[in-house]
């Protein structure tokens, strides 16, 4: 039932798989939403759908699919509102008072019409005014309004039809395109550890080797020895390029923050922000404001050289950018080009990493391709994905040697 | 319909129709309801009135950063068995005294149907959720130690919980029923209020929302008040006899909703 559903699903982007398919059939088979569309629609989302992120592409989808069954079958208990005109004493009242005029134009058949037509032309949500379907104002259509004598839809349960909820489309501000996933990235940063037991903390792990020594000593009783647990010690000094160049790549770059944001199990994690190349100043937000910066030698005093720098960016500037001592053209200098800059992190911290989206694996004379290939021959270079992170990772923890 | 056992909401907590259907939908296919959402929007205290409303005990296991999925399984306890064996206790030779069970065991092992609250799931370690996968499927696990296999006496309706810190597994999430519960919205709220405050001044009440809802609107806004802060907001502006006209002007008790400097100097500047 329902498989040419399944598949427009899939082409919209929902990643539906078999098993969650087949626990919305046995649904359907237990009759869980009865012959209601609404229910049907909630009941498919939650079964089918895991994050709030796909709950826009779940109704766009859901719409080109059902869209024609709706508008041909109008629930006969619509149908019968339509047909009731018997307002109480409260609302003859309300109506004289207020609606007359607007109630008498209003009969069963015009309003029947309209509503089938503004279903296939109303598409976003509208609160007041008085033509669209929605809440408030006087349209004949929708709830909680002030008209008389049109369709009340949605509000009370079992009432509300599925294209209001879609019509509404309030789960867009969740969408974002996942090209990567970045639990992958998650994944990866988990063999960023270096632990040691040097903290202070109590003494709450047992130490197998004390005991057994000491319970040698002690002639054969047990005596039991505690050690500090181990923690991860690895500090991270985060520095993103947030240059014109690097837009296509923003989404990429989210996932790698989210990731690390998300991994809790750094000491520490500082996050500061660049344009192009480091200068003597690095920017505290994205947006690179004028100002809003620290100096990059209080970087250099504050954070010892343990931190582990990782670049990203794609290196993609002019050779002047890089080697002159005006090069930077959005702040100041401080005196040195670029290159001495990326020389001098090098100098501080005892392992810089460079991870370029745009990385291509041959070198190439081209000559907007001199200052990658300069940083490449300086920095260890990786490609900004999922395998070139695990590399850098394997170089950050000393497991393989510095490529250059 | 007749599969249902029909869960309402009860009388203090106050669900919206899409989330009554998504916990009567899990509980007939039998799958683990996933609730998400803002913290504050009321995802345990879900699991505290299911299980009232059924009529079942519940058992809650509270995930932490530590927590490993074998601790909700069973733990054996070594050390005290080598230190029994020291002094020749009895029963050292039975090792299923020193197996100490844990809440899932607890819930199988359960004599009647149990409602299993998984709190916050997304604290613990990236891999914890597919550890529990066999668990959640089959409603069984396998004490090693001593050979017994733990089985269900009845399949406990099992609720996590998830304030979205990590992404979860896939092949955790496709076994799962998933409901979002989002902020409530006005009238949603005005219910909420209504089932913890009966009598409530309707012209504080009014003002305190319209405050609450443009705070939580401000743009810059880091950490937005939730519902449950909402509530000890109306509890200390009743106690504190504020007059309704003060509230939108002054903002008393204003450190109740929100917590951070940064968000009240973001509120004194959206309101110069």
């Amino acid at each position: 039932m329902f498989t040419p559903f399944f598949y427009i699903l899939k082409a919209k982007g929902v990643h539906v798989s078999l098993t969650e398919w087949l626990t919305l059939m046995e649904a359907l088979d237990k009759q869980l939403c009865g012959a209601s569309l609404t229910n049907f629609y909630y009941m498919a989302r939650m079964i089918l759908v895991k994050s709030e992120a796909d709950f826009d592409k779940f109704d766009l989808a859901f719409k080109e699919y059902f869209k024609d069954v709706k508008s041909e079958n109008i629930p006969d208990y619509v149908m019968r509102w339509l047909e009731r005109d018997d307002p109480n004493e409260e609302e003859q009242q309300h109506m004289a008072e207020e609606a007359q005029k607007r109630r008498e134009k209003r009969d069963a058949k015009t309003v029947n019409e309209q509503l089938r037509e503004r279903l296939a032309q109303q598409n976003t949500r509208h609160d007041g005014g008085k033509h669209w379907i929605g809440t408030g104002g006087t349209s004949a259509f929708g709830n909680s309004g002030r008209a008389k004598g049109g369709i009340r839809m949605g509000g009370k349960p079992g009432l509300s039809s599925a294209f209001m909820v879609i019509g509404e489309e309030r789960y867009r501000d969740f969408r974002r395109d996942k090209a990567l996933d970045y639990r992958q990235f998650q994944a990866a940063f988990r063999q960023l550890r270096q632990f040691s037991s040097r903290i202070d903390e109590a003494k709450t792990e047992l130490d197998l080797d004390g005991t057994i020594d000491s319970t040698c000593n002690n002639g054969g009783y047990l005596k039991l020895e505690w050690q500090k647990p181990r923690k991860n010690t690895v500090k991270l000094l985060l520095l993103f390029d947030s240059g014109g160049t690097m837009i296509p790549f923003s989404t990429l770059c989210n996932n790698l923050f989210q990731a690390v944001n998300k991994a809790n199990h750094f000491k520490d994690v500082k996050t500061y922000y660049f344009h192009n190349c480091l200068y003597s100043t690095l920017y505290k937000t994205p947006e690179c404001m004028t100002g809003d910066w620290v100096e990059t030698r209080w970087v250099f005093k504050n954070l010892d050289s343990d931190y582990k720098v990782i670049i990203v960016g794609d290196a993609q500037m002019a050779p002047e950018e890089l080697y002159s001592t005006s090069g930077n053209y959005r702040g100041p200098n401080g005196g040195y080009s670029g290159y001495e800059w990326l020389e001098m992190f090098k100098r501080n911290y005892k392992k810089v990493v460079w991870l370029n989206p745009r990385k291509v694996s041959y070198s190439s004379s081209i000559g907007w391709m001199e200052a990658v290939t300069a940083i490449e021959g300086l920095i260890p270079s990786y490609k900004l994905s999922v395998d070139g992170l695990k590399e850098a990772i394997k170089y950050l923890t000393g497991k393989i040697p510095s490529p250059v | 319909m007749s599969e249902f056992q029909n869960f309402q909401g009860s009388v203090d907590y106050v669900a919206g129709e899409e989330l009554l259907a998504a916990v009567n939908v899990a509980i007939a296919l039998q799958k683990p309801l996933l609730i998400k959402g803002e913290p504050g929007t009321g995802k345990t205290m879900l699991a505290q009135a299911i299980a009232k409303s059924l009529d079942k005990p519940l058992i809650i296991w509270n995930i932490k950063s530590t927590t490993k999925a074998q601790d909700g399984l069973y733990m054996y306890d070594t050390v005290q068995r080598l230190y029994d064996s020291q002094f020749g206790n009895e029963g050292v030779d039975d090792i299923a005294r020193y197996i100490k069970p844990g809440k899932l065991c607890d819930a199988f092992e359960s004599d009647e149907q149990v409602v299993l609250l998984i709190d916050e799931i997304d604290k613990a370690d990236l891999e914890f959720p597919n550890d529990l996968l066999w668990e959640l499927d089959q409603m069984e696990f396998y004490i090693h130690e001593t050979g017994r296999t733990v089985k269900a006496k009845h399949r406990p309706i099992v609720i996590i919980t998830s304030n979205a810190e990590k992404e979860l597994p896939d092949a955790f999430l496709r076994r799962c029923i998933f409901h979002y519960i989002e902020f409530p919205n006005r009238e949603l709220m005005r219910d909420i209020v209504a089932a913890h405050f009966t009598d409530i001044d309707e012209q504080l009440l009014d003002e305190a929302m319209k405050a609450f809802y443009s705070i939580r609107g401000m743009r810059d806004i880091r950490k937005k008040p939730s519902t449950s802060e909402l509530l000890d907001w109306l509890n200390a502006l009743m106690r504190g006899g504020i007059a309704p006209e003060d509230i939108q002007k002054k903002l008393p008790f204003v450190g109740v909703i929100v917590k951070k400097d940064e968000d009240l100097e973001t509120i004194k500047a959206n309101r110069r």
